[in-house]
């Protein structure tokens, strides 16, 4: 276990509604009581702390040492795919975010100490920005002698470009926080080529008045940004090094690591940044003179090289995905594995949608029948069991403020295998006709085909007859998120994009964003709650938690357009002689910052 | 000959032609957005137009395939650079252009593919005809029966079993991993040995069977029998006359195993955590990447009519019989 790292108990600035649950902790597993599921909601609400804002000194590097490590050696990363993007602007999924961490480097990151706490620190900023004018306009001043892997100097030039690029039609997977905060939603008409024909956007918008200082001008205040701009799509872009669309391929790095050499779907090998200086960053380390990633395993063969922990699997992680769940028990039941893992909640949570624009599903009591009657357990367990997953009780993952326990308006906790009792009754008052078909969209997984048949068989007893559609996981979400589908229902995942419940209540249940490949896949469009989403957006940090609890509750209980099913858990299994292994809050994954090799 | 060639040569083109609109036409009765599907977290309709138009969905169908294939005559250009004959695209999963994937993945098929085929028709023919030169023997019987089981494994059941024995319990081996012949011969050989072993127990033990069931035939021909009427040595009798004319299938079948290895050996790649062609007709189908799968299937159609050609010539030669028109 490492020790506490001091530096982010410096951090002054608290900023409760941007609080996070450090509901995963310490990950060495030879302080584990044996207890399994020791995180629990208890543990994470006693481990809840909120998200601080870092000032200068928090984000003075270099980062606190992790006790016990050494430098050298190389460490393998197996991965079953390859990273979907590697260009910043681009990046918008967990693996690409993880990789993030090791290249590129942000105005602001997340700070993690060893119990999960999180604090938002300057990056290549001195601080994590200071606001003014109510938080419309935010100030943030570069550190002296960042530079990229070529040695260019990192001024605010560089940071207009990140953004303005954004703007352009070489961004098109990345993040659009920013750009909707500074131009509204149709931002790409405010800069249609982005930076690259000598146009920017206003200095009331963007402003570099200097070489060191950037600001931004926001219409509405946006007291979340710090947290936007530590995503991976916000990283830096030096406009010296920006090639457009070739970057995505081969792009400059900021970070400790940079790349030696890529093989798209295949490999990718990082060795040191030597123009990386650990005195301008609080967060990395720079301890293995680099990684080898391959691309090409899949999570079995992951698991099994793992748990025989041979050859170069010594120096092994895996990076984003987890344990293969056909071998969970081996890995529980070998003593010398399971010391080796690593687990915690992610930030996803699986909810039944129900489309509301289907018929089938207008009648609220019907909806939550059918809410009642799914065995979420039965779920889980098609999902990895105990370790992969936990009954959901709400539709906020245990990694967000304002997560609570014991909320639990369908009784999943005391029931988490239905009450089928009350869905019966629920159905009989809505005047349910025995044989009514339902469409149940699934994708083509082995998880999606094991959890079809508990959901049919479930419905079925109710007096459905549920008509399963197996859809390709390719075009799963495709299919699903059209405006116009033909399913009454199916399984949907989602997670935070930073840890408030904005990056989930809004894009998931805002009415206003029903759109064709929107996610707001029930289709809901509730004005109280497009109401309390306006309010807490725009609210100070304390108020909006209230308020973002209060539109949770309303989805939930008034309208519940997506019955709860289970939060997503992840357990990751790490070679022998990997030190300084934990789970990482902000994550979700191995914490990629702190490892070493034991024996290098 | 000539003109064999150069008629066989005109139709493999018009072939690969028909191939290419075939798969192309076809993977546009799949009723999906492929900007959509290229499409990440963050869906919006603005997202998914900018996705189209970088990805050229945005022109009429004809024009995406007319623009394909010239691009295989003189290259393309491309948002990514320029893309030089033979261009296949860029990937709307990766990217990357089609070609470069390939030629990067090439070397480990190829790898697996003669070192494979070294291994099986080394042992496969050889255990073959001993067991027809000793027919009826125990040896006989012991390589028919062994033949016989290996021939029904399947290498995703052979392949772990191995890997548990020599890599995972034992240690003796490390896991498969391709490293290129240039950079360690060594470590190249390493690397590739079990692929082979167990890709070559399968195959070896089918062309046991073959090699053997057809030497036997050719051993009861007339002019073997003739030939050895004539007090012909036996040796002279099994190589000269007999294993001549049991090549014709022999071949056959060696050119249809190459074809089909040289268009990537899926389920050894997979088994084995290996990225040859097989992987990437896989990713390609799996993500619906029309540039990628198009790419692969020519890639793999220009093999098998390659090799088809290369064993008709082998025909003429083994078979004086066989005349060329």
């Amino acid at each position: 276990m490492n020790p506490i790292r001091m530096r982010t108990v410096r951090a002054i600035t608290v900023a409760i509604a941007a609080g996070s649950l450090a509901l995963t902790g310490c990950s060495d597993s030879s302080k584990d009581s044996g207890k399994d599921d020791s995180k629990s909601k208890e543990d994470a609400k006693a481990q809840s702390k909120p998200v601080a804002y870092g000032d200068a000194q928090a984000s003075t590097g270099p980062a606190e040492a992790v006790t016990g490590a050494k430098t050298g050696g190389t460490i393998n990363v197996y991965q079953q795919s390859d990273l979907s993007h590697m260009d910043p602007g681009q990046i918008y999924v967990s693996d690409a975010g993880q990789f993030a961490n090791l290249i590129h480097r942000g105005l602001t990151n997340f700070q993690e100490d060893d119990k999960g706490n999180l604090t938002v620190v300057g990056d290549v900023a001195t601080d994590s920005g200071k606001s003014s004018e109510g938080g419309k306009t935010w100030t943030y001043t570069l550190k002296d002698d960042v530079k990229d892997e070529d040695g260019n100097v990192i001024t605010s030039k560089d940071i207009r470009h990140t953004i303005e690029r954004q703007y352009s039609k070489v961004i098109f997977d990345g993040p659009t926080y920013v750009q909707t905060w500074l131009s509204g939603s149709d931002y790409r008409k405010a800069l249609p080529d982005g930076p690259y024909k000598g146009k920017h956007l206003p200095d009331s918008v963007l402003e570099t008045p200097d070489d060191k200082t950037v600001v931004f001008h926001f219409k509405t205040a946006q007291p979340d940004l710090p947290q936007a701009l530590a995503m991976a799509g916000y990283a830096i872009v030096p406009e010296k090094q920006d090639t457009k669309e070739k970057y995505d391929k081969a792009p400059a790095s900021l970070g400790p690591y940079k790349i030696a050499e890529y093989k798209a779907g295949k490999s990718l090998k990082l060795v040191k940044n030597d123009q990386w200086d650990e005195k301008t960053d609080s967060v990395r380390h720079q301890y293995v003179d680099g990684y080898t990633f391959t691309n090409t395993i899949d999570q079995a063969s992951q698991t099994k090289r793992l748990i025989a922990d041979r050859g170069e699997a010594k120096n092994a992680i895996q990076f984003t995905d987890s344990v293969d769940p056909a071998q969970l028990s081996t890995v529980i039941g070998d003593a010398d594995a399971k010391k080796r893992t690593i687990q915690g909640y992610q930030v996803y949570v699986w909810a039944l949608s129900f489309n509301l624009d289907s018929a089938k599903m207008k009648d609220k009591k019907i909806r939550d029948a059918i809410t009642y009657a799914i065995p979420n357990q039965s779920m889980v367990q098609a999902d990895g069991g105990r370790y992969g997953g936990e009954v959901a009780g709400g539709l906020l993952a245990p990694t967000l403020p304002g997560f609570d326990p014991k909320y639990d308006p369908f009784g999943k906790l005391k029931k988490p295998n239905g009450d089928p009792a009350k869905a019966k009754a629920l159905l009989k008052e809505a005047g349910f006709k025995e044989g009514t078909k339902l469409s149940y969209a699934y994708s083509n997984t082995p998880r999606g085909q094991a959890q079809m048949l508990i959901i049919k068989d479930a419905l079925n007893k109710l007096g459905f007859n549920v008509q399963a559609k197996e859809i390709d996981r390719a075009t799963f979400y495709e299919q699903v998120g059209k405006l116009k589908n033909p399913y009454d229902l199916y399984m949907t995942g989602w997670g935070q994009d930073w840890p408030s419940p904005s990056t989930v209540i809004t894009p998931v249940y805002d009415g206003d964003l029903v759109a064709d490949g929107a996610p707001n896949y029930s289709h809901i469009d509730d004005p109280k709650v497009n109401d309390l989403i306006k309010k807490a957006v725009t609210e100070e940090p304390e108020q909006a938690a209230k308020t973002w609890e209060e539109a949770h509750h309303a989805i939930v209980e008034d309208t519940n357009p997506s019955a709860p099913v289970y939060y997503s858990k992840q357990m990751q299994l790490y070679g022998s002689n990997i030190g300084g292994a934990r789970f990482s809050t902000e994550s979700s994954y191995i914490d990629i910052n702190d490892l070493f090799l034991k024996q290098p | 000959m000539l003109q064999f060639l150069i008629r066989r040569l005109s139709g493999a083109v018009v072939i690969m032609f028909l191939i290419g609109a075939f798969t192309f036409f076809l993977f546009y009765t799949i009723p999906q957005d492929f900007a959509q599907l290229s499409c990440g977290k963050n869906c919006s309709p603005e997202n998914i137009a900018v996705i189209r138009e970088n990805l050229g969905l945005d022109k009429p169908i004809t024009t995406q395939f007319w623009e394909f294939m010239m691009g295989i005559v003189s290259g393309r250009d491309f948002p990514q650079g320029h893309c030089a004959a033979p261009c296949l695209g860029v990937s709307f999963d990766s990217g990357q252009f089609v070609w470069d994937s390939i030629v990067d993945r090439f070397p480990l098929t190829l790898s697996l593919t003669i070192g494979g085929l070294v291994i099986f028709l080394l042992f496969g023919l050889g255990t073959g005809l001993m067991a027809a030169w000793k027919r009826g023997t125990a040896l006989d019987k012991v390589v028919s029966g062994s033949s016989m089981v290996l021939s029904s494994f399947q290498i995703y059941f052979l392949g772990p079993i191995v890997l548990s024995l020599l890599v995972f319990n034992t240690g003796w081996l490390e896991s498969p991993k391709y490293v290129p012949i240039t950079d360690s011969p060594g470590q190249w050989f390493m690397g590739m040995l079990i692929p082979w072993a167990v890709m070559a127990t399968i195959f070896t033990a089918q062309y046991t069977r073959m090699a053997r069931s057809t030497m036997i035939e050719q051993l009861q021909e007339e002019h073997v029998r003739t030939a050895r009427a004539k007090g012909m040595r036996q040796r002279y009798v099994f190589f000269r006359y007999a294993w001549r004319g049991s090549l014709i299938p022999i071949v056959t079948i060696i050119g249809m195993d190459l074809s089909a290895l040289l268009s990537g050996a899926v389920v050894t790649e997979f088994t084995f955590d290996l990225a040859g062609i097989g992987r990437l007709a896989v990713e390609g189908s799996l993500s619906k990447d029309l540039p990628l799968t198009m790419g692969v299937m020519l890639f793999g159609a220009f093999f098998i009519l390659i090799l088809n050609i290369i064993v008709d010539l082998a025909y003429a030669y083994i078979d004086p019989r066989v005349r060329l028109a």
